[in-house]
C-alpha cells in the first residue's frame, strides 16, 4: 500500500484504506476499485490522496504537468538549493515545495 | 563584540519612533469605534468609508476581484457591507490604509513594489489556505498576511542603516534575516511589528500572528492564525512571490505544520487556487501608493 496524490490515481486501483473527504465523511471503502466516476467525486469532495493496495514503494509525487522536462527540472531544483539551505528538503511539505518552486521556474522560463 | 559601541535599540523605542512619524488614519480609528458600537447602521459605516474616496474606490475594486467573485456587481459601499460583513470590510480597510503609511524608504534597501508584492500574496496564500480548512471570516488572515512583515519597515525607516548591514551580515554568514536580527538586537522584525500593531490597538486575531510568524507555537491565542502565517509566509519565499529582507526560507516549524492538518499534496492546489488572484489584487491595493 501507499499513499498516491489524486492526479497519480487511475481508474482500476483498488483501496488499501476507507478515503474519506475533509469532514470525515466516507465517500469509499477500502477495497473497491477506483472508476472514473469516483476520481471524479473524489476531486469534487477535495480529497487530495488515496490508500492504494499492491503498491509496495511510496511514490508521493504527482505526475509533472507534460510541458515540464524532467531534466530541466533538476536543474532547476538545484539552482533552488541556496533559498532551501537553511530550512532543508527534509520535511514533506518542504520537499514539496521545492518541487512546486522548480516546476514554476521551468514554466516560467525564470532560468 | 564590534557592536557593543552601537546603541541598544528595544522593541519600545522603535514602536515609539514609530509613531511619531506615522500613524493610521484617523479615519480607521472612527471606524473602528462605529463598528463595534452596537447601534451603528450600515449606512453609518458606508458614510464613513466614502469619506475617503480612494479607499472607497479600491475597496469597491477588491470586493468586485476574483477574490470575491462578485465580478462588478458590487456597485456600492452599502452594497460592499451588506455582501462582504463590517469587520471583514474595516479588515480590508486596515490593510489598504496601512500600506500607504510607511513613504520614504530608500529603494537600494528595499524595493517596496517587491515587499508589497511578497505580503500581499502571503495574504492571500494565507486566505486560500483559511478558506480550505472553512475559517470563518478569512478576511483576518488576509490583512495579518498583509501586514506579517511591518516590522521590517518599521526598522528600514527608524534604523535603515542597521537594516542594511543586518542583511549583509545575514547574506553572508547564510543565517535567515530574522535570526540574524535576533542574534544582534536580541528581538526581530516580527516581535517590532506586532508590537506596533498592538499599539496602534489592532485586534490580536491580527497582531499576534504578526508578531509570532516565525514561531507559531509561542502564539498563545492564535496559534491557528499564526500558523497560517507562518507556513503562506515560506510558501510565498519559496515561490519568488515578491521579496523582503528574507534571502532564504525561515525553517518550518513542523508543530505548526501538523496544526494545520494539511497534507503535502494539498500544497499545489492551494497555490494553484491563489496564483490567478495575486496580480489583480496586488494592483488594486498598490494603486498609488
Amino acid at each position: 500500500m501507499g499513499m498516491l496524490p489524486i492526479d497519480s490515481l487511475e481508474v482500476g486501483m483498488v483501496l488499501a484504506n476507507d478515503v474519506l473527504d475533509r469532514t470525515g465523511r466516507m465517500l469509499l471503502g477500502a477495497g473497491a476499485e477506483l472508476s472514473q466516476k469516483h476520481l471524479t467525486i473524489f476531486r469534487t469532495w477535495g480529497v487530495v490522496e488515496a490508500d492504494i493496495a499492491g503498491i509496495d514503494y511510496v511514490n508521493d509525487e504527482s505526475p509533472l504537468p507534460a510541458e515540464v522536462d524532467p531534466a530541466a527540472l533538476a536543474t532547476a531544483e538545484e539552482e533552488l538549493q541556496p533559498l532551501f539551505s537553511y530550512a532543508g528538503t527534509d520535511h514533506p511539505a518542504l520537499r514539496e515545495l521545492l518541487r512546486l518552486a522548480a516546476i514554476r521556474r521551468v514554466q516560467h522560463g525564470l532560468r | 563584540m564590534a557592536f557593543a559601541d552601537q546603541p541598544v535599540y528595544t522593541v519600545a523605542w522603535l514602536v515609539d519612533r514609530t509613531s511619531t512619524v506615522y500613524s493610521l488614519p484617523l479615519f480607521y480609528e472612527r471606524l473602528n469605534e462605529a463598528i463595534n458600537h452596537p447601534r451603528t447602521s450600515i449606512d453609518d459605516i458606508a458614510k464613513i468609508i466614502t469619506e475617503d474616496q480612494g479607499l472607497t474606490a479600491r475597496l469597491l475594486r477588491l470586493a468586485n476581484s476574483p477574490l470575491f467573485g462578485w465580478f462588478g456587481k458590487v456597485d456600492s459601499i452599502n452594497k460592499a457591507v451588506t455582501i462582504i460583513g463590517t469587520q471583514q470590510l474595516r479588515d480590508l480597510a486596515l490593510a489598504a490604509s496601512v500600506m500607504g503609511v510607511f513613504t520614504g524608504i530608500p529603494p537600494e534597501l528595499m524595493s517596496m513594489t517587491s515587499f508589497w508584492r511578497h505580503s500581499v500574496a502571503c495574504g492571500i496564500i494565507a486566505r486560500t489556505l483559511a478558506t480550505w480548512r472553512r475559517e470563518p471570516n478569512v478576511e483576518r488572515f488576509f490583512v495579518a498576511g498583509i501586514l506579517h512583515d511591518i516590522g521590517q519597515l518599521m526598522m528600514a525607516t527608524t534604523i535603515p542603516p542597521v537594516v542594511m548591514e543586518l542583511m549583509q551580515q545575514s547574506r553572508s554568514t547564510k543565517l535567515p534575516y530574522h535570526l540574524t536580527e535576533a542574534e544582534r538586537l536580541g528581538f526581530d522584525h516580527a516581535d517590532a511589528g506586532g508590537a506596533l500593531l498592538q499599539s496602534w490597538k489592532i485586534p490580536a486575531n491580527i497582531a499576534e500572528p504578526v508578531e509570532h510568524h516565525h514561531h507559531p507555537s509561542r502564539a498563545a491565542q492564535f496559534p491557528l492564525e499564526a500558523a497560517t502565517i507562518h507556513l503562506s509566509d515560506l510558501i510565498c519565499q519559496a515561490m519568488d512571490y515578491g521579496q523582503t529582507g528574507e534571502w532564504c526560507l525561515p525553517p518550518l516549524d513542523t508543530a505548526a505544520w501538523e496544526r494545520l492538518g494539511m497534507s503535502s499534496h494539498q500544497l499545489g492546489t492551494i497555490i494553484k487556487q491563489a496564483e490567478p488572484q495575486l496580480e489583480e489584487t496586488f494592483s488594486i491595493l498598490t494603486e498609488g501608493v
